[in-house]
């Protein structure tokens, strides 16, 4: 069992894990649900299962310390005559050294296992020598539940949330094993008592998780693992490819990263529902977006907004950003001069997600260059709107938005190439061959299909493509397919499962002449 | 409550704020604008605005955001 689509997870552990949560009584199942967990964990990481562990106790410590204080501080501030400013200075410094502590020892050991080997590498190719690290590997989802970790601890000291006193709750938030690998990211709110709870497993969850899975499972097999013929060989050895195959890959590589991690995300939603436990969505229709800033707020929609509430705000907030801020009105206006300011926030944000994927050199560019796209975007929309205003152009129009769609996709395909490259210096020597080697008649003399996939690989790809273009399209609108089939009744939803079935098995691109792509988010 | 209404005007020219109840979840405030927003409200009104309160319930209609003054004035009291 390596992943959610192992055969053996989808043949025999979920099912068993199923099976024997609805078997126990209500009030052990979330035994059930955390040994699973830890199970799924052990099977992939063996024993750097210890590593989320010591992040649990770490997490329930620190937590329950912080509760401690803050009732304290509010006897203090109880007491009659209490110099409540006062009060509130002094306990808050005191808690954020409690936070400090627990949120530096999760990143630290997040540092140690990802990032310390690829920086002493990195250092060493630059002739300075800091020593080699121990190897030991990388805990599944590591990125995903120390984000989870620190939001936690973070909402307790704000008081948004109250720190549990039962570790095994805390364990199961941390480590359910339909989220562990790739999320969504989720808080402590949304999920730690649905999970605990132990809702039965019912008809409408059982079909409704079931059918996710079945597309997600599509998404998977008939598109991401099928691009794999192509991406693969394209980015393995890019020197090998004209500049037309590599825009070409840069297109289906953004196909495939969606396919491959929204149909991991439809998996977790799917298990999520199944155990009558809802998970935030991860993906809204990315494609559909105008402007990049939208289109962050539709794809890797968890991970968006954890930095925007743990990074953004408090960044914006702090004492040297707020001065930076009134100058920046002062001067400039209450709507440009904001928007100059948030650019040291925002250039954490992207450092933080660029580097959240990995210590590569393509990933930190990747961020700053999202950073440099939503920042000037920020900046120039006054006058954009103004210039449009005084031509009597329409922001709403078909034309406009139109141009925005297709500046959005050129813009999302640009940061995706970059992101699949082995380095930045390769990232920028790809983009410059895509943008001023591409020679159109290599779409039509055959070199694009002797890359890895055939003209039926392709129409396979395209005719999903439209499908998922059609689900989007009625999502937009608000429709909720799946609600739509349940409300057929009992024909209809067996027809749309066997069909999903029948379209996996059919048109996946699986046995010999294809390489199942590994899931793409575990390596983050 | 105009004030809060004349200052949203300001920061997004043309858009329709009275009795709004989704300028976060529909995305009409975004995190730039959101943060604009928190500087004049700070200015006009003299409040500081710490990170936990900015929340969607907080920001999602214009009598939130007139809600989230008056309680910062108070506890500042």
């Amino acid at each position: 069992m390596t992943s959610y689509f192992s055969p053996s997870f989808l043949a025999v552990f979920l099912p068993v894990a199923v099976l024997a949560y609805q078997a126990v009584p209500r009030r052990a199942r979330w035994a059930v649900l955390l040994a699973a967990s830890y199970a799924f964990f052990w099977a992939l990481s063996g024993w750097l299962v210890v590593f989320v562990v010591a992040s649990t106790a770490i997490v329930w410590g620190v937590g329950r310390a912080l509760g401690a204080e803050s009732s304290r501080r509010a006897l203090a501030l109880a007491e009659p005559g209490a110099d409540r400013r006062a009060v509130r200075q002094r306990w808050q410094g005191r808690m954020r050294l409690t936070l400090a502590a627990g949120v530096v020892a999760n990143l630290a050991i997040l540092w140690a296992l990802k990032y310390a080997g690829p920086l002493a590498s990195f250092a060493a190719s630059l002739g300075v020598s800091v020593g080699e690290p121990p190897s030991v590997g990388l805990p599944i989802g590591i990125s995903f539940y120390t984000l989870q970790a620190v939001s936690y601890l973070v909402d307790v000291y704000r008081g948004a949330v109250v720190a549990d006193a039962n570790p095994a709750r805390l364990a199961l938030f941390l480590a359910f094993f339909p989220q562990i690998m790739e999320g969504p990211i989720c808080r402590y709110a949304q999920t730690a008592q649905a999970l605990w709870e132990g809702s039965p497993v019912t008809a409408r969850g059982l079909f409704s998780g079931s059918a996710r899975m079945l597309w997600g499972l599509a998404k998977r097999m008939v598109v991401a693992d099928r691009l794999n013929s192509f991406v693969r060989p394209v980015f393995d050895d890019p020197a090998a490819y004209d500049g037309c195959v590599i825009a070409v890959a840069a297109v289906l590589y953004t196909l495939q990263l969606y396919c491959d991690f929204s149909g991991t995300m439809d998996l977790a939603v799917g298990m999520g529902r199944i155990f009558g436990v809802g998970l935030p969505e991860n993906f809204r229709q990315p494609f559909f977006s105008r402007t990049a800033a939208e289109f962050w707020q539709r794809w890797h929609v968890t991970l968006g907004a954890w930095l925007k509430d743990y990074v953004f705000y408090p960044v914006s907030l702090s004492a040297p950003v707020r001065r930076l801020t009134g100058a920046a009105r002062r001067a400039l206006g209450g709507r440009v001069g904001p928007a100059v300011a948030s650019g040291v926030a925002l250039l954490a944000v992207w450092l933080a997600n660029g580097l959240w994927h990995g210590a590569g050199t393509q990933y930190l560019l990747f961020g700053l260059y999202y950073f440099a796209v939503i920042w000037l975007g920020a900046l120039v929309a006054p006058a954009s709107e103004a210039l449009c205003a005084r031509l009597g152009v329409s922001r709403d129009g078909a034309l406009w938005r139109g141009l925005q769609h297709a500046r959005t996709l050129v813009v999302v395909l640009v940061g995706e190439l970059i992101f699949r490259s082995a380095s930045a210096a390769q990232g920028v020597e790809l983009l410059g061959r895509a943008a001023l080697g591409f020679r159109a008649a290599s779409l039509a003399d055959g070199t694009v299909l002797a890359v890895g996939m055939d003209a039926a690989d392709f129409a396979a790809v395209a005719v999903f493509a439209a499908l998922l273009l059609v689900v989007g399209a009625l999502r937009e609108r608000g429709a909720r397919p799946l609600d739509a089939v349940w409300r057929r009744g009992p024909v209809a939803r067996g027809a749309l499962c066997c069909a999903l079935l029948v379209g996996v098995v059919v048109f996946g691109a699986y046995g010999a002449g294809y390489v199942p792509v590994d899931p793409m988010y575990a390596s983050f | 409550m105009d004030a809060i209404l004349d200052i949203l005007d300001e920061l997004r020219p043309g858009a329709a704020f009275a009795g709004r109840t989704d300028l976060v979840d529909s995305r009409e405030l975004d995190s730039l604008t959101i943060i604009a927003l928190v500087a004049e409200l700070e200015d006009v009104f003299d409040v500081v605005v710490p990170a936990v309160e900015i929340v969607p319930e907080n920001f999602n209609s214009p009598e939130g955001i007139w809600a989230l003054v008056c309680r910062l004035r108070a506890q500042d009291l």
